[in-house]
């Protein structure tokens, strides 16, 4: 056992973040897992935040460097939980760690690498709306700040060709010789915290999504106008890069929808879509906004007040109605939408030129693996099943393993990181029971 | 099978509608007609203005098509109450909306007699082998009356009857025909005369089991789809296999007993029937058919397979809107690119042609030259590539 | 073949119902078995109603207007013998002897030709024997 009480914490998100700060601050030894190169999850995808309409990166940023530097938090990125033994107070874990090919102690971020790579690749963090390099940095405010080589795309490691990068880096950080190399380490307890996909709503031939090109999802719009994103924040439509004259929001796209096998809101999607609207308005005011929503769920404290805030101060249109199809007019890529005004009880179409799908939030494709690996449960839907939903919403079916954010269910920021924070709280209660050292708080500036 | 409308909202989940109108949205009655909505009636319903629903128009408007309960999030099935309602209006005494005069119903009605004695198989073509029994029996359908009926704009139904047993007969099969097949009875049961349909039923039935038939081969989805769901619903598991002719030919093909010959050089697009495509999920077996045939060129609509817009007639009945669906799916299928319209539903072929024809007075409806498509049956395009 | 037949005659009001009426006046005897129906024009006759006489236990139906040339409406009595040929392939094909659907034309001024069109068909019908559809009805 390590001298300090310590924690795995799976998955780099909001919700992982500050489990691990909490836990740090208190003098535990936290050991945070993230499979993507950087941490940061959904929320660094995101342009801004409701309802404060935060810059995303920019509340996220701060807490990605203080985790990074915390003398009490070992952030390893680039890495999956492969295997997980023993008990409560005392897990054993193996943990595989991907080989970027740049020594993480040498890289210095500069991107000159990148510059040069001869080969492009789509970037799936920018939801293939933009390209990278098969050297890259995942976005520009990663945390840690290391370039990776992508395997399966480098010139060198696919074909035994170009090198160019290593020529270039000043730092020489680029290091072809790297393994993948299994770290085991101990821990008291585990913290899963890996978040959520969304459904590719091909499956709804009637939207015509992957068809028409002008018919986007949500997290797409999201880097469309991100200012970081591969439009530079300027809201232009995919088909031909001009400024769309409206603007439509479909809502329960594969949510509470008994077909799709989905009965469950997906919680988040009415209060994004206001903030998308509201995006829109801020980029281009004299662009119209129109969502179709089936109910309007905004129940907690500010929530309507934010809607209300959408109609009255931005002029977002609602119409509730979900739309019945949406059709192409091959020609311009415009978008018409056939719905049924409910409240009106007429059936209309709405012209559009782009159309943001807010699709449903499901569990992650590698929960099924991961749940196995640790021998917790799943629920009906996938997501990782708490013991109790009132009693111990943040516990798993396995003693010691906790879950929090939206990997148990659909849920907002706010309420992933207070669940995060509980968990964090459940976790160094059991990381305590056999620890032999106590644990000291962290001075804050210290 | 629900015969009244309470009992059809418990099985169909009518109660379990959100209101939210994508079926609505998606009926292409509702967009011409601004009376219909089927949200509204199943809002109706489960407020319990049941006599509003059973004397109004809208249950007997809607097309039964099933594009509504494709799309319901909570799997309404619509149509299905729809029918319940039809069956319970009709025993109240309730009349349809005119069904092309009640001319077919009267034929339909005649046919529940045990002592009919139909001659009715004057259409086989000269020399094609026949049987009363059989292992594989064609049911023919209404095609012979198809032909008198609608005389006015020469559907020539029973060229499709004509093409499938030339086809059968070159495959090596000798069909049996039942010389007193009745009708199936679709168009009664989806216009409310369910004791009527039951009779035709036990009497197919029992002329089925005559022919001693293992496979029972249809060429009209309507029947396909009564065979293959009513009347189990009725009797239980069906002693026979029911299966469409473009099932049967994409089973043939696979086999390497259908070869075309012939080329048959057309930009051809298939109308999905609603019957055949969202009632019974046959999407493929017509299209694979089609690309069998050399010089074919095969298009696709904007909306094809489960989300084809219905030819906007259901059981006869017929009126303005539908031929305003007709013209906007004709429409449709020029805009593919292609030539030729090839349907798989002797129904959908008359209801084509009769919008295109001379019958119908151009100064109420116009056909634009855009609309207008050369129509057949996929079994007759089928018997041509084979040089039959 | 003891029960007697029974005709549903579609007459037209200008020539054929009058030549009824005339031989009504007349005093000329025919057999009781038919029902007479007044149109306005045997061009008015749909063949749905020949096809529900039939349904209801008619053994024949007579459509009877004016002869050609002569129609009030010029060419009704054209569209009647379409309609009622067309009708006759359709009973063939259920099966029915065709001459149980019959056209005739009768002016106003034959009502003893109305009333030997009645005891022929009447004959022959009694001869041909009831329809498969007696049976439902229990007619």
């Amino acid at each position: 056992m390590d001298e300090k009480p310590s924690v795995l914490v799976i998955g780099g998100g909001v919700a992982g973040i500050q489990a691990s700060t909490d836990l740090a601050n208190r003098g535990f030894q936290v050991y945070l897992a993230e499979k993507l190169p950087s941490i940061g999850g959904r929320m660094a995808q995101f342009d801004k935040t409701y309802p404060t309409l935060d810059c995303s990166i920019c509340i996220l940023a701060p807490k990605m460097i203080d985790c990074f530097r915390h003398p009490n938090i070992k952030v390893l990125a680039y890495s999956e939980v492969k295997s997980v033994s023993g008990s409560a107070g005392n897990f054993t874990i193996e943990i595989l760690r991907k080989p970027r090919f740049v020594d993480a102690a040498r890289c210095t971020g500069c991107g000159q690498c990148a510059e040069k790579c001869p080969k492009k690749i789509p970037n799936e963090w920018e939801l293939n709306m933009a390209g990278k390099k098969a050297i890259y940095m995942p976005f520009p405010q990663a945390v840690p700040r290391v370039m990776t080589i992508d395997p399966e795309n480098c010139l060198y490691l696919t074909k035994g060709i170009c090198r160019v990068c290593e020529k270039l880096c000043q730092a020489k950080a680029i290091d072809f010789s790297q393994k993948p190399e299994t770290v085991q380490i101990k821990v008291g307890s585990i913290i899963v915290a890996t978040g959520f996909d969304m459904i590719d709503p091909s499956k709804f031939p009637e939207y015509g999504y992957g068809k028409y090109k002008n018919v986007i999802v949500s997290l797409e719009f999201e880097r469309l106008i991100c200012a970081s994103g591969p439009t530079g924040g300027h809201l232009v439509r995919p088909s031909d890069h001009q400024k769309p004259k409206t603007v439509a929001f479909v809502l329960c796209v594969g949510s509470r929808d008994v077909k799709a096998g989905r009965v469950y809101c997906s919680n988040v999607c009415c209060l994004y879509s206001a903030k998308d609207a509201i995006l829109v308005k801020e980029h281009e005011p004299d662009v119209d906004a129109v969502i179709f929503y089936t109910d309007l769920r905004a129940y907690s404290k500010g929530s309507r007040e934010f809607i209300d805030r959408a109609i009255r101060d931005y002029g977002i249109k609602y119409i509730r109605g979900r739309p019945g199809e949406i059709r192409e007019d091959h020609e311009t890529k415009s978008l018409t939408i056939w719905y049924e005004n409910t409240l009106s009880r007429k059936v209309e179409k709405l012209q559009a030129d782009l159309v943001v799908l807010s699709v449903a939030c499901v569990p992650r494709g590698d929960t099924k693996e991961l749940a196995k690996v640790l021998g917790v449960e799943l629920d009906e839907y996938g997501f990782f099943k708490v013991a109790d939903p009132l009693y111990a919403p943040l516990d798993t079916t396995v003693r010691g393993v906790f879950a929090c954010g939206f990997c148990t269910g659909p849920k907002d920021i706010s309420d992933s990181v207070a669940q995060a924070s509980g968990t964090a709280a459940k976790a160094a209660e059991v990381s305590m029971m056999y620890a032999r050292a106590v644990p000291r708080a962290v001075k804050k500036g210290g | 099978m629900e015969t009244r409308m309470e009992d059809a909202m418990a099985k169909t989940n009518v109660r379990y509608c959100l209101k939210c109108g994508k079926c609505t949205g998606s009926c292409p009655l509702a967009r011409v007609n601004p009376e219909y909505s089927p949200r509204q009636t199943v809002e109706r319903a489960i407020l319990g203005r049941k006599d509003q629903i059973l004397r109004g128009k809208g249950v007997w408007w809607c097309l039964t098509c099933e594009l509504c309960s494709e799309r319901c999030p909570q799997e309404v099935r619509y149509p299905d109450f729809i029918r319940a309602c039809r069956i319970e209006a009709t025993a109240k005494g309730i009349e349809h909306m005119c069904a092309h005069g009640g001319m077919l119903a009267e034929l339909q009605r005649a046919m529940t007699s045990p002592e009919v004695k139909q001659d009715r198989l004057g259409w086989i073509p000269k020399g094609a082998k026949v049987s009363g029994t059989g292992d594989l029996l064609y049911f023919v359908g209404c095609l012979p009356y198809f032909d008198v009926i609608m005389e006015k704009i020469k559907p020539d139904s029973v060229a499709i009857g004509q093409s499938v047993v030339k086809i059968l007969n070159r495959v090596g099969v000798t069909p049996a025909i039942m010389p007193n097949e009745r009708c199936c009875g679709h168009d009664l049961l989806w216009t409310g005369e369910v004791e009527s349909f039951k009779k035709l039923a036990k009497l197919n039935m029992d002329e089925i089991a005559k022919t001693g038939a293992k496979t029972v081969l249809m060429s009209c989805p309507e029947g396909y789809r009564t065979l293959k769901l009513d009347y189990a619903d009725l009797f239980g598991e069906l002693p026979f296999e029911v299966v469409h002719t473009s099932e049967f030919f994409s089973r043939l093909i696979d086999e390497g007993r259908m070869k075309f010959d012939k080329s048959i050089d057309r930009k051809v697009v298939y109308h999905d029937p609603c019957r055949l495509g969202r009632h019974l999920r046959v999407f493929d077996a017509p299209r694979k058919v089609l690309s069998s045939i050399s010089g074919v060129q095969l298009k696709e609509m904007e909306r094809s397979r489960a989300e084809a817009m219905c030819c906007g007639v259901d059981a006869w009945m017929c009126n303005s809107n539908s031929k305003q669906m007709q013209i906007e799916r004709l429409r449709e299928a020029r805009m593919s690119g292609a030539d030729l319209l090839v349907t798989a539903c002797p129904k959908c072929q008359i209801h084509f042609r009769c919008v295109m024809s001379e019958k119908l007075p151009k100064s109420v409806f116009p056909v634009p030259d855009e609309a207008k498509i050369d129509v057949m049956d996929l079994s007759e395009l089928a018997a041509k590539a084979m040089g039959l | 073949m003891t029960t007697e037949p029974k005709i549903v005659a579609f007459t037209c009001n200008w020539c054929s119902y009058a030549g009824a009426d005339l031989a009504g006046t007349s005093r000329i005897q025919y057999p009781a078995n038919v029902r007479i129906i007044r149109l306005m024009c045997s061009g008015r006759v749909d063949p749905t109603w020949i096809l529900k006489a039939f349904e209801l236990g008619a053994d024949g139906v007579l459509v009877s207007g004016c002869h050609p040339q002569d129609c009030h409406y010029i060419s009704g009595n054209e569209k009647a013998e379409e309609r009622v040929n067309s009708t006759k392939r359709l009973l063939r094909l259920l099966g029915l002897e065709t001459d149980r659907l019959r056209l005739e034309w009768i002016s106003a001024s034959e009502g003893a030709r109305f009333a030997e069109v009645i005891k022929d068909f009447t004959e022959k019908l009694s001869r041909m024997g009831p329809t498969p559809f007696r049976s439902k009805r229990g007619v």
